[in-house]
């Protein structure tokens, strides 16, 4: 059986090694135009950051890919034929499947913004490695920079430029820093620690317009609250849409919405192909009538979908059940881990609000009645095993009050106890 | 991407095997080689002069040698390089308290006490050393020249407290605490802790060399036991075998791999080259860590695979091999730093002296428990 994988993301290295621990004698090959070797898109920063260097960011030794007889293709997708099972690639001609996955990540979103299509120079992602080319590429010619979005993408790259001694403003347009995941309490002492790095933090400001100087480099932008901003790199941080523009000029395209629709077990509408990860736009059955497809944009979720096709590819059917969702980042030094329902539930929802007295920490419970939804932890180290195991075993919050130093994760004699806090019970506001 | 300037270029080029590593790189070995080796083209010990006018106020019973004013270097990098990591860590507590540990433990074991043993007419005794790392600790002729309280502190620390305590605490209560090398190369040695090599043939590579070091050391032990004990005046080869041992143990072992290599090639091949690939007495303490209590904990499903464990891992440990595929693990290797946990964005990772045992693992306690298990089902039944 021959294996073709488009893509060498987690998603679909993942699905290549999970099909390889399958099957012995299966034919693997993965196709990627961006890199040759699959490398870990979450440590762009620390590279950009000098903290690691391009063959670090590899997840495995190359002897890996040997050794488990997966062959890498460096080359680009341009065409699909479900009818003679091929894909066309830009150089390398075409390769016949037996199985195909699709694997192709996730795209920087991107607004037309008037002035844009003027610029020809100073506009960055930070999503792939020809991202972060372009980045380094730029910094040395760089004083000011403007980053937009105020997610996890923004604050990195923010972090990275700071790093370097640019001056960043940060323009998020919503009232404070990610409010699909964090609290207003949690995001105003984040903000302060940004602030704290040297990072301009604008609430409620956006881009009006980009002007470009005479080499059609970006040399200012205008923000709707009427600022001027001299930047000379503009950072465009504003979510990722799964990446699907190739597939829908192709010959035998599958079915398409915002990403590619497969079924529960991750098939798609073609016979044989199957789609993981970022570009995936999984369709459970009996959904209710105004629930959305399903699309998971993180590591996590890529890494979970990318197995479980590998076993799939043998016909093993088995249905993808997102787990309890979590998930982790670091905003500068102050680490966060969320585990469950937490921002995305109804105004009103009670939570449990605990600050630590000096440190930039603390803990949110959100729970319904009796029962604990999920957890936001922030400025500490959390065993987000136990937390979830709270979750799925409906504990009370008193109960998780009561054990919460036995989900703690610090570093030894680090630990951090919020017995000293004090605690608010706050109402979610409208998500 | 380094930073710009001068500065940025000099931090870079120097952390990352540039010219100026290299530079400092045979700066230090040209230091060793002269430090062990000058006695060769120096018979006046111009260096053994210039240590005694250096320490000149101390009393004549110091009688300070080079060792001395090596010793005294040694004890201001892991004091210098020290200040450097307890700011660098300052929000980490693990790192505080064992960094403080191991200036602690320099100053005082490393440096002064065995200078104050000597003022006072004791032998010259570093209570921070064992064997087999301080070989001649069970040599005969030091024994024989040592009062009843050291002898007995060389035997049960190397024979019962060494192994016990890593029994509990994992190799790290020595070679990331105590230990003068690791100290030195955990706070001197900082910069180039990254460049240790990550790949699986330096690992086939330590696996042998490490194991082969200790079984020299054990044959090297056993030959001057012998000699002491038995008269070999009948064995001329047996004997000129052992004098060739004995020579070149010292030369091969205890200058060439842990001086002019293993603290010489810091800047090119990282921090515990000598640590991790030539110690006896981590290997020793490695095969005791296989079966202890000590492990590094993975949190299930929460490693992002950046990688930055792995790069900073001193020991070439690949740490993210193990967190990517979920797995709690213990490596003969590991000398507990921290640094994984430290620079891991996720807080993936957890040192840990584990209690409860997992039954399923192969561990000197959990055998213990078992029998006493079968031992009791036994006696019930």
């Amino acid at each position: 059986m021959k294996i073709v994988i488009v893509g060498n993301g987690v998603a679909g290295i993942s699905c290549a090694l999970a099909a390889r621990k399958r099957d012995l004698e299966a034919e693997i090959v993965v196709v990627s135009k961006e890199t040759p070797y699959f490398f870990s898109r979450t440590a762009l920063m620390y590279a950009y950051m000098d903290m690691m260097q391009r063959p670090d960011l590899e997840p495995h030794e190359r002897s890996m890919y040997e050794n488990q007889n997966i062959q890498l293709i460096q080359d680009e997708v341009v065409d699909l034929h479900s009818d003679r099972s091929t894909i066309s690639l830009r150089n390398k001609g075409e390769l016949t499947y037996d199985r195909l996955v699709l694997a192709l990540g996730a795209s920087p979103n991107m607004f037309p913004w008037k002035g844009a299509d003027q610029v020809k120079d100073g506009i960055v992602h930070f999503v792939s490695m020809q991202d972060l080319d372009n980045c380094e590429r730029l910094t040395p010619t760089t004083q000011s920079a403007v980053v937009v979005g105020g997610g996890l993408i923004g604050i990195e790259l923010a972090e990275c430029l700071a790093h370097h001694g640019v001056q960043v403003t940060f323009l998020i347009r919503e009232p404070y820093f990610w409010p699909v995941a964090l609290g207003a309490e949690e995001a105003s002492y984040v903000t302060e620690h940004m602030r704290d790095h040297g990072i301009d933090v604008r609430y409620g400001e956006e881009i009006a317009s980009i002007e470009a100087d005479a080499s059609g480099r970006v040399s200012a932008i205008k923000t709707n609250k009427g600022n001027t901003l001299a930047a000379q790199m503009l950072g465009i941080c504003v979510g990722v849409k799964p990446q699907v523009e190739v597939f829908k000029e192709a010959t035998t395209p599958p079915k398409i919405g915002r990403g590619i629709v497969v079924d529960e077990t991750l098939a798609t509408s073609l016979p044989n192909v199957f789609a993981c990860g970022d570009c995936a736009e999984i369709h459970f059955p009996n959904k209710k009538e105004d629930e959305r497809p399903l699309i998971e944009l993180i590591w996590y979720s890529a890494k979970r979908q990318g197995e479980l096709v590998g076993r799939n590819l043998f016909g093993d059917a088995i249905a993808y059940r997102p787990p309890l969702f979590f998930n982790s980042s670091k905003f500068f030094e102050i680490e966060y881990t969320t585990v469950g329902q937490v921002m995305q539930l109804e105004a009103g929802t009670p939570t449990i609000y605990l600050k630590h007295p000096t440190k930039h920490a603390s803990v949110r419970i959100v729970h319904k009645d009796d029962r604990v939804l999920g957890f936001n932890m922030l400025g500490s180290r959390w065993d987000h095993n136990k937390l979830e195991q709270w979750v799925n075993e409906r504990r009370s919050p008193e109960y998780c009050l009561k054990r919460l130093k036995s989900a703690q994760y610090d570093v030894e004699f680090g630990h951090v106890s919020f017995a000293g806090a004090t605690s608010q019970s706050i109402a979610l506001a409208k998500a | 991407m380094k930073k710009a300037g001068a500065a940025g270029w000099f931090i870079h080029d120097i952390k990352n095997r540039g010219v100026t590593a290299w530079i400092t790189s045979l700066a230090l070995i040209a230091f060793y080689v002269i430090l062990y080796f000058n006695h060769k083209v120096d018979p006046n010990g111009r260096l053994d002069a210039f240590s005694r006018s250096l320490f000149s106020f101390l009393p004549e019973s110091a009688s300070p040698n080079k060792w001395t004013f090596y010793g005294f270097l040694y004890t201001v990098a892991i004091t210098v390089g020290g200040l450097y990591v307890l700011y660098k860590y300052r929000h980490n507590k693990y790192q505080i308290v064992r960094t403080c540990v191991v200036m602690f433990v320099q100053i005082s074991l490393g440096f002064s006490v065995p200078i104050l043993l000597k003022i006072f007419h004791q032998p010259e005794y570093y209570f921070s050393y064992f064997w087999p790392l301080k070989f001649d600790y069970f040599h005969p002729s030091t024994i024989a020249s040592q009062p009843l309280p050291f002898i007995l502190y060389s035997f049960l620390g190397s024979l019962l407290l060494v192994p016990l305590l890593t029994v509990w605490f994992g190799k790290r209560w020595y070679c990331s605490w105590v230990c003068g090398c690791g100290g030195l190369a955990n706070t001197f040695g900082e910069p180039w802790r990254h460049l240790t090599s990550k790949s699986t043939r330096a690992w086939k590579f330590e696996k042998v060399a490490i194991h082969t070091t200790l079984l020299i050391a054990l044959i090297t032990t056993a030959i001057y036991t012998m000699g002491a004990f038995t008269d070999l005046s009948g064995y001329p080869r047996f004997q000129s075998v052992a004098g060739f041992v004995k020579e070149y143990y010292g030369i091969v072992v205890i200058a060439v791999l842990s001086g002019v290599l293993g603290t010489g090639l810091y800047p090119i091949g990282g921090t515990r080259v000598w640590c991790r690939n030539f110690c006896p007495m981590a290997a020793f303490l490695g095969l005791i860590q296989k079966f202890g209590r000590y492990r590094i904990r993975v949190k299930k499903n929460m490693c992002i695979s950046c990688g930055l464990c792995s790069k900073y891992c001193e020991m070439g440990i690949d740490v993210r091999a193990y967190a990517q595929s979920n797995k709690n693990f213990t490596r003969a290797s590991c000398v507990g730093c921290g640094l994984c946990a430290e620079v891991c964005p996720r807080g993936v990772l957890r040192l840990e002296n584990r209690t409860p045992l997992d039954p399923q693992e192969l561990n000197f306690l959990t055998v213990l428990k078992k029998k006493e298990r079968n031992g009791s089902r036994a006696i019930s039944a």
